[in-house]
């Protein structure tokens, strides 16, 4: 394996050979047995590289990540500690009708209070600006930081939810449906209110979090259709 | 060299839907989510560590792999979706490993000079030592001269181009596919079986 193509043999495994020169290296090979095994020998390297395995930290390393992120803004859940596959498993499928209808019972109470609140205190002279954007204490949504993100990411999931929405049972719809009449509601109302009184720190928050009930409810919507479909 | 895992739980199935739920979840993350970045942090922490672990040492390994994750939070604000979350990521990952190899570097050299270290030259006789016996695969590709180690795992294990490559290491392409060459030739006595 001593001849000058050997050092060819790689370039003309990944296609990187001109084709005078691939058609010379393989009429080489027809001539030469340690040619053709070194040949061999590289494309089972090549194929083991390719199916190495991914092995995640030993540790969880979230906790240090979001203390560095955020301050400890996003805090570890007990059960993020360990096999990942596992955590993967647990997060599948949580999501039910009553659930469904406590969000939106929820929500309903939250934005006719929050009105209420604002109408009637006046508002919160704290401005909140786009550097708001911090990930929010032990769980809370972020402030407010314009409708783009959630309004790209709302109408992504939309789409993903009507391709699959065929799998879900027409109850499982119809409290969907409901609920996100109520959730759209609560985000209309919220709106009307930040218009009037855009620097209200207390809006902006409710805003962000009517928002962000909105994606986590078409996401797991979203995630019973997926699993319906399979 | 696409994403692995999921953001969205519902779209493991679908590599399209994979991507278009990470975009999602890499939007909701530029605004302040931190659960979706979680999400992420989830869906990628195995690639990327493996990645650190391969490109500079286990010992280094978790250290690299929060500091890619911080560097990615701070720089969601850049990612507009052209290519997929986990490529980006990817990408962000082998910059910043590439950027800590100066302030490692000194641990890393004696695996280019010391007896340990696999000769990647073509040339060297290829019975192995007593001492290689018993190493797998995975140890012999981290006991590759480092540079020959980079090129590898970036075009073979990661599925870069030369070019590509070249850029990020700062050779010239006919230099990557050289060490590449050299490094497959060393790795054909660690396969398996």
């Amino acid at each position: 394996m001593s001849d000058h193509w050997t050092d060819r043999l790689s370039e003309y495994l990944d296609g990187d050979l001109l084709t005078g020169e691939r058609t010379a290296l393989e009429a080489h090979l027809l001539g030469c047995p340690a040619c053709r095994a070194t040949l061999a020998e590289l494309r089972r390297v090549v194929a083991r590289a390719q199916a190495l395995d991914d092995t995640p930290p030993a540790a969880d390393l979230w906790p240090a990540i979001a203390r560095r992120i955020g301050g400890g803004a996003v805090p570890a859940r007990p059960d993020d500690v360990g096999d990942l596959a596992a955590h993967r498993a647990r997060r599948r499928i949580s999501f039910t009708v009553p659930q469904l209808a406590a969000a939106g019972i929820a929500l309903m109470l939250v934005s006719g209070s929050v009105v209420w609140k604002v109408l009637g205190r006046g508002a919160n002279p704290v401005a909140v600006g786009p550097s708001a954007i911090a990930p929010p204490p032990d769980g809370a949504p972020a402030a407010w930081s314009g409708d783009a993100p959630y309004d790209q990411v709302i109408a992504r999931l939309e789409q993903l939810l009507a391709q699959n929405r065929g799998a879900l049972d027409t109850a499982t719809v119809r409290v969907l449906e409901k609920n996100l009449q109520i959730i759209d509601r609560a985000i209309a109302e919220a709106r009307a209110a930040l218009a009037a009184d855009p620097a209200s720190a207390y809006l902006n928050h409710h805003l962000a979090r009517t928002m962000r009930r909105k994606v986590d409810l078409l996401r797991q919507a979203s995630a019973i259709a997926g699993a319906g479909t399979t | 060299m696409g994403p692995t895992g999921a953001g969205v739980t519902t779209l493991q199935r679908n590599p399209t839907s994979v991507a278009e739920a990470e975009l999602a979840d890499a939007t909701l993350a530029a605004s302040g989510d931190g659960r979706a970045f979680e999400r992420l942090y989830r869906a990628h922490s195995a690639r990327i560590h493996s990645l650190a672990r391969r490109m500079v040492d286990a010992d280094h390994a978790d250290d690299l792999t929060q500091e890619i994750f911080v560097r990615a939070w701070e720089k969601l604000g850049t990612f507009r979706g052209e290519a997929a979350f986990g490529t980006w990521l990817h990408r962000l990952a082998v910059n910043v490993i590439l950027g800590r190899r100066h302030t490692i570097g000194t641990d890393r050299q004696r695996f280019a000079t010391d007896e340990r270290a696999i000769d990647a030259a073509p040339n060297r006789v290829t019975v192995p030592d007593a001492s290689d016996w018993g190493i797998d695969f995975e140890d012999a590709i981290g006991r590759l001269p480092e540079r020959a180690r980079q090129v590898f795992l970036l075009h073979d294990v990661s599925g870069y181009r030369h070019e590509e490559i070249a850029g990020l290491l700062g050779i010239v392409p006919g230099t990557s596919k050289s060490q590449l060459h050299h490094a497959r030739l060393a790795l054909r006595r660690y396969l398996d079986g």
